[in-house]
């Protein structure tokens, strides 16, 4: 009796591993070419990491879920590249853990939109974008002009972006705190050190027009500005896919 | 390292396919192997029958 | 539902619960984030309320000897429940969400209630929510029938309900304060993922336990798609889910992937979410209900095993096709693609072996409201991995991606598909364990699967006209060649059609609700006859085996 048991008990193991070996080889084989895929992305010598207060304005726009309307990939299409600028390239989004891409464009793709607008546009459309777009359909984000941001903690994000492999250097982690107020002070002494770090290109002001405190829409209007300006590459190689699509 | 990339990726574009189509034939044969047809037959027809308690 | 569980099962059951209280209580204690702290406290209230429950019962005669010789059903009947009330919640956020678009002004100014955050609210509640336990449960249900055997103790099913709804609380409480990761489908935070690791383990070996007593020597085909479903869920659930938390006392982590790895690793994940959540585990449940409820077997035991083996190897490789003309390379796109359509074999042959089965039985289909549910689910499985190949070739995808277009593939596949199955085997369910020989109305069967389909047609139809619309103004040029719509353009040209949707997942909705009701009045009326509380009802109830039997009833 146990031994019918035993051989019965082992039959659905082995089946149970079956499938799983079946399952997987498939899914290895597809993936594991993409963890060598970093030799594949075109180098951007000029790429540079977030600063924190934009990592912050980052975080932001996960939490708002903003990606369930907006996309940050411009794909390989002809009226893509005309209507939103250059196509997407890997190296852009490569310190982008994790990716935002997105798969639905309620609003429009926002992988080029630094820039685009002043940031006096922005706070008006965080608001109320039926200020500025009569017809928008996008939600109002008043909360994040009232929100302070709450930086305490700042360098245990950084710390963890080293972690998994964005190149945050030792003194960018022991400064992160400061830098995230810095940046929206530009008057302010700690303003020097985020240039210092980040880059003369970096935008040092007041984002919000609230110069009385930093506040989540300081950081997410820093982020908006700053996306598809971490690199010049794909404005620097304006056409090395073919496009397709209508002509 | 490129090298070891294109590797990667011609291993996955030829043994993945051999892997799929000798995959897909072993099943095909399991499952119309002639001898194999009554078990199936009969497990179609169990979950059909009076189930009321488990068999002792 | 505590007295059927033995003495030591009652102290194991309070030890865990204490245990879990604990880490509840310590993560709201030492919390960094105000976020966490309330995750802590909702883990803490929940352990703390179900510590109550047990012990309420705990002092209740030891159960009946003869209770090891029925199967054990309770943690099935409480569970289709559970799957109900997140069906009535979930839809009704999503036609919330619905709304949201044709009029944004109903967030009302509230953070919590901004489109952002109530779609994964939505589609969390209804997929894991909804879904999820209406799988645990049918899969308790098939897997003790077919192996002719019961659970091998009264405990680790309770563990799963549990544990896994406590992990869906977690997530959706977790959106509406602004806990995500933002990974389709995968949203919730890591204490959440590792929390969810623990449960499906727990309720893997509990099916192999139960396949393990079987007294069948063959497994029957349901369980194969139920253990494909369990298992490869886990691997992506574990793989997808790889990150790294700011701290152990903070909600907050960054995946360990990045850029055009995480895009692959993700949409790898989302797309066998919808393979094996999706359908794996609902063709486990037409392939038990829907020969049961037709009272004939499978048309073909053969084609059943061959559609099993194709959709498990060849789904694993198409997840690309999300990911067409982006940064990812093109052999992977093409890939995708190829293997998309090649799907379409595996897919219809299930879609196919479901409707054979019913060739001699349409007058049982145009009868029974039931039956129904199931015969459209089957239609709509096959209609929707049609588009689901169309959609993948590549120029296809090209004016498909990114628009209602693919909503109106996802409703397809989820409301036609997912929850038209969903509710046939629920309705075919509730009479057999309740003891019942029907379903309390089945005029209101017929109802709901009337307002089910109307609304499904309804969002369907509106979504790919929209979709399509949106996809070629996009794309159209003016004589001059330039673009000839704004993008602002194509937006005001969908009001119309979202108006459409919302009112057609408002029927959808109203269905579910009827469908609440009518398994509530059934319960009732159970309770009434045998002049108990459900869960202590002796699975000898009042009606007889040969009552019971499934299929024969007209
Ligand atoms: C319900 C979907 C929806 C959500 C959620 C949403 N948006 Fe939008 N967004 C839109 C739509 C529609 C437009 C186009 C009309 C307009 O400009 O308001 C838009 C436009 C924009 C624009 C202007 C783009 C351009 O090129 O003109 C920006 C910037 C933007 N959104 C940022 C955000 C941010 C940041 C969030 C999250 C906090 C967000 N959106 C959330 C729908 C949405
Ligand atoms: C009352 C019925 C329902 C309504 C009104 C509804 C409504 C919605 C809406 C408005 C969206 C957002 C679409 C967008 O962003 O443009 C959505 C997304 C989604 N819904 Fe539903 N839904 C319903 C039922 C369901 C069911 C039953 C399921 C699954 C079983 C489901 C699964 C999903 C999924 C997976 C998404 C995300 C799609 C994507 O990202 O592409 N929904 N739903
Ligand atoms: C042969 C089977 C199928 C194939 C080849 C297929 C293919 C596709 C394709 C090409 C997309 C669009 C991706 C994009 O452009 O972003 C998609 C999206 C989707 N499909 Fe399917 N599909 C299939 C079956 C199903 C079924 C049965 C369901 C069940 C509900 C389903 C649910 C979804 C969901 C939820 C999405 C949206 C993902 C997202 O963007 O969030 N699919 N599918």
């Amino acid at each position: 009796m146990f031994n019918f048991h035993y051989r019965l008990e082992r039959y659905s193991i082995r089946f149970a591993i079956l499938v799983v070996i079946v399952a997987s080889i498939g899914g290895f084989v597809e993936i594991a070419p993409l963890f060598t895929i970093d030799e594949t992305v075109e180098p951007a010598p000029d790429m540079r990491v977030y600063t924190p207060l934009e990592l912050a304005g980052r975080n932001i726009y996960i939490r708002e879920g903003c990606y369930a309307c907006h996309s940050q990939m411009i794909r390989s299409l002809r009226d893509e590249v005309e209507r939103y600028g250059p196509y997407s390239l890997a190296a852009e989004s490569q310190y982008d853990h994790p990716m935002l891409w997105g798969s639905k464009r309620t609003g429009p793709d926002l992988a080029r939109v630094g820039g685009k607008y002043s940031d006096y546009w922005h706070v008006v459309h965080m608001n109320n974008p039926r200020d500025v777009v009569p017809e928008s359909v996008m939600p109002s984000y008043r909360w994040l002009g009232r929100n302070e941001l709450e930086p305490a903690d700042f360098d245990l994000h950084l710390r963890a972006q080293q972690k998994v492999g964005v190149p945050y250097t030792d003194e960018m982690v022991a400064n992160a705190i400061n830098d995230l107020s810095g940046q929206a002070n530009p008057d302010g002494k700690r303003a020097e050190g985020v240039l210092a770090r980040y880059g003369e290109a970096t935008n040092i002001r007041d984002f919000d027009g609230d110069p009385t405190k930093v506040t989540e829409l300081d950081a997410l209007i820093a982020y908006l500005q700053i996306l598809g300006r971490l690199t010049e590459v794909a404005h620097q190689n304006p056409v090395m896919k073919k496009l397709e699509g209508p002509k | 390292m490129n090298f070891e990339h294109e590797m990667l990726v011609g291993f996955a574009k030829s043994y993945g396919l051999f892997y799929l189509l000798a995959l897909s034939l072993l099943v095909l044969v399991y499952t119309y192997w002639p001898s194999n047809k009554k078990p199936f037959d009969r497990a179609a027809r169990s979950i059909i029958d009076d189930e009321d308690r488990p068999w002792e | 539902m505590v007295g059927q569980l033995t003495v030591n099962e009652r102290k194991l059951a309070f030890l865990i619960l204490i245990l879990i209280a604990v880490v509840g209580l310590a993560m709201a204690i030492t919390g960094a984030d105000k976020l966490f702290v309330v995750h802590g406290l909702i883990i803490f209230l929940s352990a703390l309320g179900t510590i109550f429950l047990v012990i309420s019962g705990y002092f209740l005669p030891p159960p009946d000897i003869e209770n090891a010789k029925h199967y054990y059903d309770d943690p099935t009947r409480a569970g289709i429940i559970i799957a109900m009330v997140w069906a009535v919640f979930a839809m009704f956020i999503g036609d919330w969400v619905a709304w949201l678009l044709a009029f944004p002004e109903m967030t009302f100014d509230a953070a919590w209630a901004s489109f952002g955050r109530l779609r994964p609210v939505h589609t969390t509640g209804i997929i894991f929510g909804f879904g999820g336990n209406a799988l645990i449960a049918t899969s308790f249900h098939v897997v003790q029938r077919t192996s002719r055997a019961r659970m091998p103790d009264n405990l680790s099913p309770w563990v799963v309900i549990f544990g896994y709804n406590l992990f869906c609380l977690l997530a959706v409480s977790g959106y509406f304060i602004g806990i995500t990761q933002s990974k389709e489908y995968a949203e919730p935070e890591w204490y959440a993922d590792i929390w969810l690791v623990i449960i499906w383990v727990t309720y893997f070996i509990l099916y192999l336990r139960v396949l393990a007593r079987r007294k069948e020597p063959h497994i029957y085909v349901a369980n194969w798609y139920y253990m494909a479903f369990i298992l490869v869920v886990a691997i992506l659930h574990i793989v997808n889910n790889l990150a790294i938390p700011i701290s152990l006392m903070h909600a907050k982590s960054y995946s360990a992937f990045s850029g055009v790895q995480d895009a692959m690793t993700q949409w790898w994940y989302g797309h066998n979410a919808v393979a094996f959540f999706l359908t794996a585990g609902f063709l486990g449940m037409l392939y038990y209900f829907l020969p049961k409820q037709a009272g004939r077997p499978i048309y073909s035991y053969r084609m059943s095993i061959v559609g099993f083996w194709g959709i498990t190897f060849f789904y694993m490789w198409a997840g690309s096709h999300h990911l067409h003309y982006t940064a990812l390379p093109t052999w992977v796109q093409t890939l995708g693609m190829t293997f998309s359509a090649m799907l379409l074999i595996p897919s219809w042959i299930a879609a196919g072996n479901a409707l054979m089965t019913l060739n001699g039985a349409w007058h049982k289909v145009r009868d029974d409201a039931t039956l129904r549910f199931m015969m459209v689910a089957a239609v709509f499985y096959g209609l929707s991995t049609f588009e689901g190949s169309f959609m993948a070739i590549r120029p296809v995808n090209a004016l498909s991606h990114y628009t209602d277009w693919t909503i109106g593939h996802v409703h397809a596949g989820a409301l036609g598909w997912v929850a038209l199955i969903t509710f046939g085997a629920i309705y075919a369910l509730v009479p057999w364990l309740w003891k019942q020989k029907r379903m309390y109305s089945p005029k209101l069967v017929e109802v709901h699967f009337w307002l089910a389909l109307s609304g499904t047609l309804i969002y369907v139809f509106s979504m790919w006209n929209s979709g399509i619309i949106q996809g070629l103004m996009w794309r159209t040029y003016n004589e001059s060649g330039t673009l000839a719509y704004s993008f602002v353009q194509s937006m005001v040209e969908m009001h119309p059609y979202y108006i459409a949707r919302a009112i057609g997942g408002l029927f959808f909705l109203i269905g579910a609700i009827v469908g609440c009701y009518n398994i509530w009045m059934t319960v009732r009326s159970a309770r009434m006859l045998a002049g108990a509380p459900e869960f202590e009802t002796p699975d000898l109830g009042i009606a007889s085996a040969q009552e019971i039997k499934a299929g024969e009833q007209a």
